[in-house]
């Protein structure tokens, strides 16, 4: 039971920053590599204002979630949109996108090396809860929820909005939606900066529970990516699913077996899933 | 109404069109017939913003210019493509894929008219409204399609080969919707080798042949010509 509960805590962390790499990736085509810097960064503005202003990272999120989105745009609109120009293929664009996003990841851990060098390291309700029976930190409970809200929030609006629909209408086919009048360009710079706002919230509320440092971007990169894999690309229920089942992974292979094996752990599930189900948990075979 | 001037696409050396004219006014079918290859796809890529060769000439739709836009724009302007293929979003649901056609702001305050209006065309739509689009069948898909563009309320639509893998019964139904349509006032351009059907269900037509226009003329003059008969009616008729 503690196994579920701590697993099913931490996959609703995963499910979100997996939410920003799924917009980033599945609707604006862009396969980006320093989506765990980004996190990092989202923990490295939270640990920031906690420490210096004893602000709680409840209230900064409110603060990263403009800085992300426009910070985000502006990457868009600097160096990724003239590669989609360029891209004479979707298989073109990735490539060229895997590149100039891994450099940007170099870019980004020097740069928050130079702030901050040592572990972000802050203590934000760091007290025992009970719930069903076992005992998990305040911490980890309010971050799954708010993870959980925020997910839910953006959920509904790809689900219930007309702009929404338009997102989703650019992820299944780009060739059709400019027919009906979408701006491909601009909602794809779109998603990819929601994307990005995304991710830095979700490593703004991991940071409450798990210590990050400069340098931890690429192994939340690798986790998103599994989740995004094992979820189907663009598929935001499956990313949800395979959150959580990464979650429960991690945290049983950590509890029962050794806390050095779960990143085997993780691989095992996305080796398995690329060589029996690599169209997705609940992808369709495409024709 | 629309007005094409001397529309010419190349790509590369290669030159698919040269020096097409044609006029499209609302509340008339204007067919344009064409084996393979002569050009016709091209012509409706080039009008709807989306050709990816270099296009020249000009495009005019009610007086104002919509040459080189962005195709989001043009639909705007109000000309709608159902493309080879038929385009929809085969992943989202029928009455998301309608919901989407009404994407573009002239679209939106008369959505429900039209919606009624697509829906009392395609009945069959209506029953199948939460079904995933691309689960249905060819001739539902082009329903889907057709409506799509209806949706977007433009002046002029545009329909690339709509007959194209459709049983001669389904064929039957897609041209008798196509003169529904054009009743309501909207312009049809339809792009075709099915000359027999199209032309019976057309006012005026336009022969393609080798990215040049060769010959244009009343429908039913068209149908009767006997270089047309031999080309595109079989010579049977003759």
């Amino acid at each position: 039971m503690d196994i579920v509960i701590s697993g099913l805590l931490l996959g609703g962390a995963y499910a979100l920053v997996a939410m920003g790499l799924n917009l980033q990736y599945g609707v604006a085509r862009i396969m980006n590599l320093a989506n765990g810097e980004v996190l990092v960064l989202g923990g490295l503005a939270a640990f920031w204002a906690f420490v210096s202003f004893g602000l709680s990272p409840l209230l900064t999120l409110f603060l990263i979630a403009p800085l992300a989105f426009a910070g985000s745009w502006a990457i868009y609109a600097l160096f990724l949109r003239p590669l989609v120009k360029r891209a004479k293929s979707r298989g073109q664009l990735e490539v060229d996108t895997i590149l100039a996003t891994f450099g940007m990841s170099f870019f980004f851990v020097g740069l928050m090396v130079s702030l901050q060098a040592e572990y972000f390291t802050y203590s934000f309700l760091a007290w025992p809860i009970s719930l069903l029976g076992s005992t998990v930190a305040a911490n980890r409970l309010v971050a799954a929820l708010v993870a959980a809200a925020i997910a839910a929030a953006l959920y509904l609006w790809l689900n219930r909005s007309r702009s929404g629909l338009a997102v989703r209408a650019v992820a299944v086919s780009p060739g059709s939606a400019r027919l009906v009048g979408i701006d491909v360009g601009k909602v794809s710079a779109l998603a990819f900066s929601l994307g990005g706002m995304v991710t830095a919230l979700g490593g703004c509320l991991i940071s409450t529970f798990v210590t990050l440092d400069a340098s931890a971007g690429v192994l939340f990169t690798m986790k998103a990516l599994i989740i995004v894999i094992m979820g189907g690309v663009g598929d935001i229920r499956g990313a949800i699913i395979a959150a959580l089942i990464l979650g429960l992974v991690e945290t049983a292979v950590a509890t029962i077996v050794d806390p050095g094996l779960t990143l085997v752990a993780a691989y095992a599930i996305f080796l398995a899933v690329l060589l029996f189900r690599p169209q997705g948990l609940f992808g369709r075979r495409s024709a | 109404m629309l007005e094409a001037r001397d529309i010419a696409v190349s790509y590369g050396l290669h030159e698919a069109l040269n020096g097409v004219s044609l006029t499209v006014d609302r509340g008339e079918i204007v067919v344009m017939l064409g084996a393979n290859g002569a050009g016709k796809s091209t012509l409706l890529k080039a009008l709807t913003g989306i050709c990816e060769g270099s296009v020249s000439g000009d495009c005019f739709l009610c007086g104002q210019t919509v040459t080189g836009l962005k195709p989001d724009l043009i639909v705007e302007a109000g000309l709608a493509l159902v493309p080879e293929g038929r385009g929809i979003f085969p992943d989202l649901s029928v009455a998301e894929n309608l919901t989407l056609g009404a994407y573009p702001a002239r679209a939106r305050a008369v959505e429900k008219e039209t919606l009624a209006r697509v829906l009392e065309l395609f009945p069959k739509l209506q029953d199948r409204r939460s079904q995933i689009a691309g689960t249905m069948s060819g001739g539902e898909q082009q329903m889907v399609a057709i409506g799509r563009a209806m949706m977007s309320n433009p002046d002029i639509l545009l329909l690339d080969e709509p007959s194209l893998g459709l049983s001669p019964i389904l064929c039957g139904e897609l041209f008798r919707a196509l003169h529904k349509i054009k009743e309501t006032g909207m312009g049809v351009l339809l792009v075709e080798q099915n000359a027999r059907q199209s032309l019976a269900i057309a006012d005026r037509g336009y022969i393609l042949e080798n990215g040049r226009i060769t010959g244009a003329g009343k429908a039913d003059a068209l149908a009767n010509d006997p270089a047309v008969q031999r080309a595109y009616l079989g010579g049977a008729q003759a």
